[in-house]
């Protein structure tokens, strides 16, 4: 399988009051493309430190991280954007969307900025109307965003993050903010995306949604601790899946 | 606890407090300097009148038994009066530092007494040594010549010679405006005497104080032939021009005053609104709504004391450098009204405290959950959005920029009310400098539209054949012209102090007559048709109001000892004199022993040369004739009044910094609050690959709209607003209705590029603060 991601001797430090403290400490994993992998951990054990580093969000102290061949480590600040622009998605566990714009307007926007795929502003348009289709969404589209539900504007959230065909889509605790039903049905489209090539990786503390992914990795005071792999999602095992996990996430001291 | 609170609080918000703080200095300073300048300014020219002891009356007479008349009259009377002699110098025969003295109009030696007249510090002039000499204000400040204390100034004429020092500049209540027609410079008696020869050419000015209201009509039935006779009210109005740029600084004080009002008003509100999720957190845990608002109220008055002490102290050098023009001439302190500033500045400092105690009312309404929403409940009935990405074809970051300004249209007023204000600030002073630098006004002063005017007044003595003297001089100019290949109009116009009855109604009042061909239907009237005949005239509409005369009724008009009936065929308009005035026809018979004097020679070229030619001709004219000065219509009018757009292009420069200065500083402002209150979608946009640049971009656009928008409707409110504001005072002057002369590239593109650019680029710099937000920050935000 090809790599999308890798990871060398990833480090990350902040220094508060003159006292450092090692967030990411020497980590080393890759991620292959297709694959859906969750990132899980006590709290305060550097999950969301590590998605925000390995997607140029945040720098990184020490170490390499190639996405698509490039090392970002080394790319600059115009690079980066560019690059989380044209291929990276990005959900967040609160639905941050532009407050003047309407919910299509916001999905377009990456596009509507984006040079990468050429396209007059109606076919972007279409393909926004198509992805919220999708998702269940297009009656919602001219919506303003406080005029839809959490459950609704997270799908939103998806498909902005879908618009520019991205190569990897970062999630941020995606169905944090959400109740248990619309949090099966976000995590049911992420694995539906999965299935249809696109490469997620997200952070979470729901056993219910790292269920749904292939791999886990399991995270401890910036180290990796551990890393289960429960194989390609399929609905009709998922209760065996997250008794499996649930199991290994026991013996990782969960 | 408080303490630490507010200790806290004055670190973590720093730039937030900074900006309030400034602001509270800014408005201080402009709202105590700029109602000490209201007091100052309006009452100046009253203050000054007094302190000076102006007459109630004044004349000037060449006529020796008309004053005999006059003090046998005054006598009977018991009207208190004072003569005092000027003596007429030829300003061709006056160096200033052994150059020629840049001056055309009537000069005049005198002497003091009579009303008081004071040095360039206010203080009263009392003695004058001999071979010391005093100029007039306006002239010494003319720039024209090098006029300085200890400076030398020649004057040779009828055969005496005398080298004077200049002691310095005078403020002079009767002489003090280039519009009175005529100055004086102040000698000793001795050096006066000296030039009191036989050919000396000496008037008296009579200053009458009485309190008879009648005494106006009473002097006007005695018809003494005067050059120039003025009431109390009149003289004031000599000091049109300076009362004009009073009031424009009234203007620029108010509009500051609004300006600051506006700009705390935002500050206020938006430095609470910031404060509302630590409100709620306070109310949360228990803590009272009093206590809460005892916090914020002890915060704001610290930042308002502070900002009221530190712009009161600058109140002071502002409210100087405002007036500083207008008191060049006349005696007026702004430091006599420091409790003005005082008083303001403590008003400043409690609108900012009341106006928070207010604002932090709403505490006492929400619930902690409301405040922690930021005061928002989270219902909203009204689309937030005005535009759609998906229907337009706009780059992003403009869309963006578009649909933010008229989402939020009402979180703009603030900034729209301030930039429009601005706009007009500077627009309408330019308007005004353009219209008094114009050719066209030159009608407005009773004379012909022409290309050059030569400032060769002709001195004209009583009894003389003055008739003659003016057609010789226009014949010799017109063969010079001829002999050099220009075939041109040359003319003049000769003016008569004249007394006009109708009924028993009768004023005084300047007259013309256009000599060398000049027909009376190349002048503008308001009404009626020019006089055709020698028994026709035009009348001012002020003159007509004084008599109550209207096109087609008969007057009497007397010039020198000749009466004679004329009917009034027109109404036209003037600014000589505060709108004194009446046009005979080029043929009507006067008598020329009496010309009171007489404008420049004026040129009107037959071939309507276009603008190089026309400067290759006044080239010419200036070769030809070295001893006079040279002018265009417009250049021509500035010599009259005086070079008074000339000191409203500094103060429009003063105006224009102030502007920019505010632009600025509430360019800044805002975007520095754009930037806090939109970190998250700043943070947002960057996590989904928005680059710095473009975020720069959609702030400085934001800004850049919002000022584009209001300076489009300030200037095009402009043309409107000058006429309202100015207008009026050209009427008092007598010009019933005056044409702004509006230079579209200057108004429309030049002034507000320059707004728009430093104003953009002022955000453009502030807007760099968002680069410091970083994408990741996105998890961190509330």
């Amino acid at each position: 399988m090809e790599k999308i991601l890798e990871v060398k001797e990833l480090c990350k430090t902040y220094v508060v009051n003159k006292r450092q403290n090692n967030v990411l400490k020497n980590m080393n994993f890759c991620i292959e493309k297709g694959e859906m992998t969750a990132v899980m951990g006590p709290s305060g054990s550097g999950k969301s430190t590590l998605l925000y580093a390995v997607s140029g969000m945040d720098g990184i102290t020490a170490g390499e991280v190639d996405f698509c061949g490039r090392n970002i480590a080394k790319m600059n600040q115009k690079e980066l954007a560019e690059l989380r622009l044209d291929e990276m998605g990005f959900i967040f566990q609160q639905m941050y969307m532009m407050k003047n714009l309407s919910v299509l307007d916001n999905i377009i926007l990456p596009a509507c900025q984006s040079g990468k795929i050429r396209e007059t502003r109606r076919e972007t348009v279409e393909r926004g109307h198509v992805l919220m289709r999708k998702l269940g969404i297009i009656d919602v589209a001219d919506n303003d965003i406080n005029e839809v539900s959490g459950g609704q504007l997270q799908r939103a959230c998806i498909c902005r993050s879908m618009i520019n065909r991205p190569a990897m889509i970062f999630a941020d605790e995606p169905t944090g903010a959400l109740n248990r039903s619309a949090s099966d049905e976000v995590m049911e489209e992420l694995a539906g995306l999965n299935a249809e090539g696109t490469t997620i990786m997200l952070v979470t503390h729901d056993v219910k949604v790292a269920a749904k992914c292939m791999r886990i990795l399991y995270i401890v005071d910036g180290n990796i601790k551990g890393e289960y792999n429960l194989g390609r999602y399929d609905r009709t095992k998922l209760r065996d899946r997250e008794r499996a996990l649930n199991g290994w996430l026991m013996e990782m001291g969960w | 606890m408080y303490l630490q609170i507010l200790k806290k609080d004055i670190k973590r918000k720093k730039t937030m407090n900074v900006i309030l703080l400034i602001f509270v200095i800014l408005a201080a300073t402009f709202i105590a300097g700029s109602a000490n300048n209201l007091l100052t300014v309006s009452s100046a020219l009253d203050n000054f009148f007094e302190k000076a002891g102006t007459p109630d009356y004044w004349f000037a007479t060449t006529n020796a038994s008309d004053m005999e008349r006059f003090e046998e009259y005054a006598g009977e009377n018991g009207y208190r009066y004072h003569i005092s002699r000027l003596i007429q110098i030829e300003p061709k025969n006056v160096l200033i530092e052994n150059e020629k003295f840049d001056y055309s109009n009537t000069l005049a030696l005198s002497t003091l007494g009579g009303t008081r007249v004071y040095d360039k510090n206010d203080r009263e002039i009392t003695h004058i040594n001999d071979g010391e000499i005093y100029v007039t204000s306006f002239i010494f400040h003319s720039g024209k010549n090098d006029f300085h204390e200890g400076g030398k100034i020649r004057i040779s004429q009828g055969g005496i010679e005398k080298e004077f020092t200049i002691k310095g500049y005078t403020k002079d209540a009767l002489f003090g405006s280039a519009m009175a027609g005529i100055t004086r410079f102040l000698v000793s008696e001795k050096d006066a005497k000296l030039f009191e020869g036989e050919k000396a050419a000496i008037c008296s000015s009579v200053e009458v104080h009485t309190k008879d209201d009648s005494f106006r009509d009473r002097f006007n039935a005695l018809a003494i032939n005067t050059i120039m006779s003025v009431d109390h009210s009149m003289l004031k109005m000599i000091y049109f021009m300076d009362v004009l740029m009073a009031a424009i600084l009234l203007v620029v004080g108010v509009c500051l005053i609004l300006i600051s009002m506006v700009i705390l008003r935002f500050i206020i509100n938006f430095t609470i609104a910031e404060e509302f999720r630590e409100i709620g957190v306070m109310k949360a845990i228990g803590i009272k709504n009093s206590a809460i608002r005892g916090l914020y109220a002890v915060k704001y008055f610290v930042l308002a004391f502070i900002g009221t002490i530190i712009g009161l102290g600058l109140s002071f050098p502002f409210s100087r450098a405002m007036v500083s023009q207008v008191s060049e001439k006349i005696v007026i302190s702004s430091d006599d009204n420091v409790f003005i500033n005082i008083g303001a500045a403590a008003m400043a400092c409690a609108f900012v405290v009341l106006f928070c105690y207010f604002c932090t009312k709403k505490i006492c309404k929400f619930s902690p959950i409301d405040a922690i929403h930021s005061g928002e409940t989270g219902e909203r009935f009204q689309k937030k959005g005005m535009f759609h990405l998906e229907k337009t074809h706009m780059p992003t970051v403009l869309f963006m920029a578009v649909n933010d300004v008229f989402s939020g249209i009402k979180s703009c007023i603030s900034m729209i009310i301030i930039f429009i204000m601005g706009t007009l600030l500077v627009i309408i002073p330019v308007n005004t400098i353009n219209t008094l630098r114009s050719d066209e006004l030159i009608t407005l002063f009773n004379m012909a539209k022409s290309d050059h005017v030569i400032s060769q007044e002709l001195l004209f003595h009583p009894g003389e054949d003055n008739r003659a003297k003016v057609s010789r001089q226009l014949s010799e100019v017109r063969d010079m012209l001829k002999q050099n290949g220009i075939d041109a109009d040359v003319f003049q116009e000769i003016m008569f102090r004249s007394n006009i009855l109708k009924g028993d109604k009768r004023t005084n009042s300047l007259s013309f007559q256009g000599m060398g061909g000049v027909t009376t239907d190349r002048y503008t009237y308001i009404d009626g048709t020019p006089p055709q005949n020698v028994r026709e005239v035009a009348l001012t509409f002020l003159i007509a109001e004084q008599i109550d005369a209207a096109i087609g009724d008969e007057v009497m008009i007397k010039v020198g000892e000749d009466t004679k009936t004329y009917t009034v065929t027109a109404i036209n308009q003037s600014m000589n004199n505060m709108g004194e005035g009446v046009r005979f026809y080029q043929d009507a018979e006067l008598d020329y022993s009496y010309a009171a004097g007489c404008f420049g020679i004026q040129v009107k070229y037959k071939d309507n040369p276009d603008k190089a030619a026309l400067a290759s001709r006044k080239a010419m004219l200036e070769k030809l004739y070295p001893d006079a000065k040279i002018y265009t219509s417009g250049g021509y009018v500035t010599y009259m009044i005086g070079d008074v757009a000339g000191q409203l292009s500094s103060m429009k420069m003063l105006i224009l910094s102030l502007v920019l200065g505010i632009n600025v500083l509430v360019a800044v402002l805002m975007v520095k609050s754009f930037i806090t209150r939109e970190k998250g979608e700043i943070a947002l946009l960057k996590a989904i690959g928005f680059k710095n640049n473009s975020l720069i971009l959609w702030q400085t656009l934001r800004i850049g709209i919002v000022l584009i928008v209001s300076v489009l409707l300030g200037a095009l409110a402009s043309p409107f607003l000058s006429s309202v504001i100015i207008t009026p005072i050209f009427r008092m002057m007598g010009a019933y209705s005056i044409e702004f002369k509006i230079r579209a590239v200057e108004v429309y593109v030049v002034y507000p590029l320059i707004v728009l650019a430093a104003t953009a680029f002022a955000a453009f710099v502030s807007a760099q603060g968002l680069r410091k937000i970083s994408s990741s920050q996105i998890s961190n935000i509330e």
